[in-house]
């Protein structure tokens, strides 16, 4: 390894880069762009959906109970329907996502103390969003009954509504919500977003770097040169590195400033883990950049390995424990999910090395095999 | 145009068009990519995806030794929870919370038993890690289904009543329906999106990549003193590329969604692959569009990646229109996949016809002249 010669070939990648002034700009307004987008945009907040009712009754009883669900910051009405059948259309279109039905004489069954039935359609095509939507349907009547039965005991065994209440409800869940005391979504997803960013960028930089000189043709003077392989991509990747280790400070910012996110743990700690992760990923680039020829298939082929198990298999948008088997084994085959638990653990958890020096080792483990596959793999003679 | 022009104009048009089919199928690497997202990316996206809270774990602090707490306990099991069994402390729950080895803790106070026995008010902690937000609403969702569950069976048995007597009390019975998709099965939906996300990311990408390579290549010289006018040079790219684009989806929908998900596909197939082919010709129009500002394949892609992503999110695709904040809100009408979706899910999974569908229709082909006519347009000022 002569560093003379690693460093003349990052000085040339650099000068390349620089001249490249679209690929230098998209080099950094790419990960932010990605960032912006993806933060705003991916949002599990299910609120404010949109309803429509029919109410057969027409009582004080039946508005006040719909009132519960008009006055609800989860809801939005859309107005009164006078048949079922005025429904279908409305929840075809998508202009409503829910109906609720109140079946005639819902008062006169209540006030005579029997028990009554309430419908409600709910559009299952998100099917998160229809779990949601349930549980906060069922939230809502379980409010109601719980006051009409408490009304209906204090009437009927004529005891304080203190006692009643007591009687109705004896049990309280209090729950209490650590590291993201607000239920924020875009907390976990903005810090969570570090982990898909640098998953795609950095490969993408280095998959490209290396096919490009392949696709014109300028590799064969690498080839023909007195410097060695691993020399050559050292040199290759040094410059990608400082742009990703750049990167990683301005997403940083961002997930703090823009999002609003905290950042409890220590930010030595988690700069070097990040750093390893870059590595690892730009080791994803380098072995697809000797898989292809064009830089077309490159793209394609680094978007495949890299954006779907960051999307999918890391954790950040489905839980691993909700996963099936043959996925979760999948999904601890990536180092995504390794960096996505050192990501929450120190900007929401305030954790450190103590706790995640597991999830660090297997992120260096990956990244030595990554690259010692990529330097075996490295040939200075084509075999084409 | 007299008939014999008009059949030359025909002849050329086909003539490259399977000129551009020739050279896709001499580049296996990008077929064997192409047919990869057909089939094993949207295969993965709908099998192993599942946003629903399954066996998340849990442990429990028993402060109480008792019949009730144990019964409330037991009722923590699958599918929703796994119950991982008893912890001694605090500390220790917090540490395993810190790891992520547990989502979360149930402390069930002293005295919980004798409290609920005299009818008295008790309440039982519940800790969530909400670092993931969707799983910590969820969790809590169903813990406080179980425990209201628990507290009503409870108070029943100590008042001595039968589940007759239950449904003399005045409340009101919750009767859900859940539409289009029952059983709210992940995996419909999310390979209906995976698909309708592939076929974004190809339209935009496969013509771009087919009018850049020629002006790498230098061969746009040729085709531009040639007789062909700009649009016989682009429109074949497209035809081609749609065509390629078309086959897919078939192969995708009778080999994969159909079959191995079990979908009911429940509108016009013929009208979903007519509305595909008009999708692909407004998007390949922002393809065409990005081919004339880049000179090579690495800034198509990089472009191609930067417009995806915002028209992914602005697509209602992860996160439906209505819970948006109102300025993206309206910035969605210029995402063509919005239109793409709500027509695409509305046919699929709702059975939904033109009657229905005309308005999102309309959006979609004025969408689709205006940005087609804008890439050929930009083309021609180029090479015109």
């Amino acid at each position: 390894m002569n560093l003379s010669r690693v460093w003349a070939v990052t000085y040339k990648e650099w000068r390349e880069i620089l001249r490249d002034r679209l690929f230098f700009t998209m080099a950094f307004v790419l990960p932010v762009g990605i960032f912006l987008v993806l933060g705003y945009g991916i949002s599990f907040d299910v609120e404010k959906i949109p309803f429509a009712v029919l109410d057969q009754d027409r009582t004080a009883m039946s508005r006040d109970f719909l009132h519960r669900f008009i006055d609800s910051r989860y809801f939005e009405y859309k107005g009164n329907v006078q048949s079922e059948r005025e429904l279908d259309p409305l929840l075809a279109h998508s202009d409503i996502r829910f109906a609720v039905i109140i079946p005639p004489r819902f008062q006169e069954q209540l006030m005579a103390g029997r028990a009554t039935s309430v419908q409600s359609l709910i559009d299952g095509v998100f099917p998160y969003r229809a779990e949601v939507a349930k549980g906060y349907v069922s939230a809502i009547i379980a409010n109601f009954n719980a006051q009409s039965l408490m009304g209906y005991l204090v009437r009927k065994q004529g005891i304080s509504t203190e006692q009643a209440r007591v009687q109705v409800s004896p049990l309280r869940l209090e729950s209490r919500y650590l590291y993201n005391q607000a239920l924020r979504s875009q907390w976990s997803i903005s810090s969570g977003l570090m982990m898909l960013v640098l998953m795609v960028t950095p490969p993408f930089l280095t998959a490209l770097g290396v096919v490009r000189e392949k696709e014109n043709g300028s590799i064969y003077n690498i080839y023909a040169s007195t410097i060695s392989g691993s020399e050559f991509i050292l040199g290759k990747f040094l410059p990608y590195l400082l742009i990703s280790c750049l990167n990683i400070f301005i997403l940083w910012w961002v997930v703090m400033n823009v999002f609003g996110t905290p950042f409890k743990g220590h930010p030595v700690f988690y700069y070097a883990a990040s750093i390893i992760y870059v590595i690892c990923t730009a080791g994803v680039g380098l072995l697809v950049s000797l898989l292809v020829r064009t830089q077309v298939a490159a793209v394609m082929l680094t978007m495949v390995i890299s954006f779907v198990p960051a999307m999918l298999y890391s954790g950040l948008l489905v839980p691993i424990e909700s996963m099936g088997t043959a996925t979760k084994i999948e999904s601890h085959l990536f180092p995504t999910l390794y960096y996505l638990r050192i990501t929450w653990g120190s900007f929401l958890k305030g954790l450190g090395w103590d706790e995640l020096w597991f999830d660090v080792a297997a992120l260096m483990l990956y990244a030595v095999i990554l690259w010692v596959v990529g330097f075996l793999n490295f040939h200075k003679r084509p075999s084409a | 145009m007299n008939g014999h022009a008009f059949l030359l104009w025909w002849d050329r048009i086909i003539a490259m068009t399977l000129k551009e089919l020739k050279q896709l199928i001499r580049d296996p690497v990008l077929l064997l990519i192409i047919s990869y997202f057909f089939t094993a990316d949207v295969y993965m996206a709908g099998s192993g995806i599942n946003l629903n809270l399954r066996n998340a774990s849990v442990m429990v602090i028993d402060r109480d030794h008792s019949a009730a707490s144990r019964e409330l306990m037991y009722r923590f099991r699958k599918p929703y929870f796994d119950l991982k069994g008893e912890i001694s402390g605090k500390n220790e729950a917090e540490d395993l919370l810190n790891r992520g080895r547990i989502l979360a803790v149930l402390d069930i106070p002293e005295n919980f038993q004798s409290l609920l026995l005299q009818g008295k008010p008790t309440a039982v902690q519940f800790q969530v890690d909400t670092s993931n937000t969707v799983l910590g609403t969820l969790a809590t969702g169903y813990a406080t289904e179980i425990t209201a569950g628990f507290a009503q069976d409870f108070v029943a048995k100590r008042l001595g009543l039968n589940a007759e007597q239950m449904d003399a009390l005045p409340v009101i019975q919750n009767r859900h329906r859940v539409l289009y998709n029952p059983n709210q099965i992940d995996g419909w939906f999310m390979s209906i999106s995976e698909l309708l996300t592939v076929i974004t990311m190809l339209s935009m990408m496969l013509p771009a990549a087919a009018a850049v390579r020629e002006k790498e290549r230098g061969t746009i010289e040729q085709l531009a003193v040639s007789p062909l006018s700009p649009l016989q040079i682009l429109l074949p790219k497209v035809i081609s590329m749609g065509l390629v684009i078309l086959l897919g989806v078939a192969v995708c929908l009778f080999l994969i969604i159909i079959p191995v998900f079990h979908l009911p596909f429940k509108g016009s197939i013929g009208l979903f692959f007519a509305v595909t082919a008009l999708y692909v010709f407004t998007t390949s129009g922002i393809g065409l569009f990005i081919a004339t500002i880049s000179h090579s394949l690495g800034q198509v892609t990089m472009l191609v990646i930067l417009l995806l992503m915002p028209i992914l999110l602005l697509s209602g695709a992860w996160t439906p229109p209505e819970a948006m904040p109102p300025g993206i809100r309206w910035a969605m009408y210029i995402s063509p996949l919005y239109y793409f979706n709500e027509i695409g899910y509305a046919i699929l999974m709702k059975g939904a016809g033109v009657d229905i569908l005309w308005d999102s229709l309309l959006g979609l082909t004025g969408l689709g002249a205006v940005f087609f006519n804008f890439g050929v347009w930009r083309f021609r000022r180029q090479f015109g």
